[in-house]
């Protein structure tokens, strides 16, 4: 969690966000949303370095789906088509209830992670994803029941408040997610995310991810100050200026980068391991 | 119930969808999944509460 640990050569866990729930097709023609296609999509990040699947389940017709059901429909299809790789499902929803947003914890097996939000997040003028500190209290107790490794989601240097509040309740090491764009994010420069660093405390292990142009210079950052980090079409449809990505460049570029810089790649065996996570392989 | 504005279209002119997806006839684009809800009036969701397309092309202003 240091610029030490950079030093130091620190293994670097590689997350692919594959698919979100805020744009589909109509954004980027390759985005994937079948359970077909997401589970294509990680077998491909998986071999390009990802130790790490973020998951999230659509309907039919692209749109945003939060039933076991469907995530068990995903995660099946990913699970068949990789070899180690960690699943970890959102939880995150925008407007969606408490009940639904419980849902995609509770497939068979668990999901190795999940994304546990610490706080509201704007879209557009009235869309929220509120996330009250009872929504995250609750997610937060099923998913200790469950053997589930929650991944903070701080969304801005306030999140952070909510994250110290529940920090005696998390299993080593606490996973912090720091997340900067737009809106009510973080706004994405180096000094922030250098700050928001500073504030941790020594025990937690921290990703992070840069909306849109923000992510290559922001998770490269985080390579040099002994982060984790998160690329993929959820975050990011760009390889660059007008040219689209596919999950796998995004990955491919990350690793390319990490080892550059004398950051090895994790396994997703070496992932467990560094982030206390529990195998269901 | 659903917005009045929309519809569901299985083609952008290029590309054929395998199930047809949202679409807005006032903007004439795709809709986000993430703003279908609104379209859809899932969760509680409303157009004419929450949409800024909505309420543009009804002429409202958001204080009304
Ligand atoms: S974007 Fe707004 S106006 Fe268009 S269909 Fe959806 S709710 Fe209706």
């Amino acid at each position: 969690m240091t610029y030490d640990e950079y030093l130091d050569g620190k293994p670097v866990v590689v997350t692919a966000a594959l698919t979100g729930g805020i744009q589909g097709k109509e954004a980027h023609p390759d985005l994937p949303e079948t359970p077909d296609e997401i589970a294509a999509a990680a077998a491909a990040v998986e071999a390009a370095g990802a130790a790490v699947v973020h998951l999230h389940a659509r309907r039919d017709n692209g749109e945003r789906a939060f039933s076991t059901e469907r995530f068990q429909a995903v995660t099946d299809a990913v699970r068949d088509a990789t070899d180690d790789v960690i699943v970890q499902h959102s939880t995150g929803g925008t407007a969606a209830p408490d009940a639904l947003r419980a849902e995609p914890l509770r497939t068979d097996p668990a999901p190795e992670m999940a994304s546990l939000d610490m706080g509201p997040m704007n879209r557009g003028r009235r869309l929220t994803s509120e996330n009250t500190r009872d929504t995250i209290d609750g997610l937060h107790a099923e998913m200790r029941e469950r053997g589930i490794k929650p991944e903070l989601e701080v969304f801005n240097n306030g999140h952070l408040n909510e994250s110290f509040r529940i920090l005696d309740d998390l299993a080593d090491p606490p996973y912090l997610n720091l997340i900067f764009g737009p809106g009510t994010l973080a706004p994405p420069s180096p000094a922030n995310l250098q700050r928001m660093v500073d504030q941790l405390p020594e025990r937690a292990e921290f990703n992070v991810i840069g909306f849109g142009p923000h992510q290559l210079p922001l998770t490269t950052q985080s390579l040099l100050l002994g982060g984790h980090v998160r690329v993929g079409l959820e975050d990011n449809s760009y390889l660059r200026k007008g040219e689209l990505a596919t999950n796998e460049a995004l990955v491919e570029r990350t690793v390319r980068i990490a080892e550059e810089l004398g950051r090895p790649v994790a396994s997703p065996a070496e992932a467990r391991d560094l982030l206390g996570v529990e195998s269901r392989r | 119930m659903a917005c009045p504005h929309l519809d569901y279209r299985d083609s952008d002119g290029e590309r054929q969808f395998d199930t047809a997806r949202a679409f807005c006839t006032v903007t004439e684009e795709f809709v986000q999944p993430v703003h279908a809800d609104i379209c859809t009036e899932r969760y509680g969701l409303d157009p004419e509460a929450d949409c800024e397309v909505y309420r543009a092309e009804a002429g409202l202003d958001w204080d009304e």
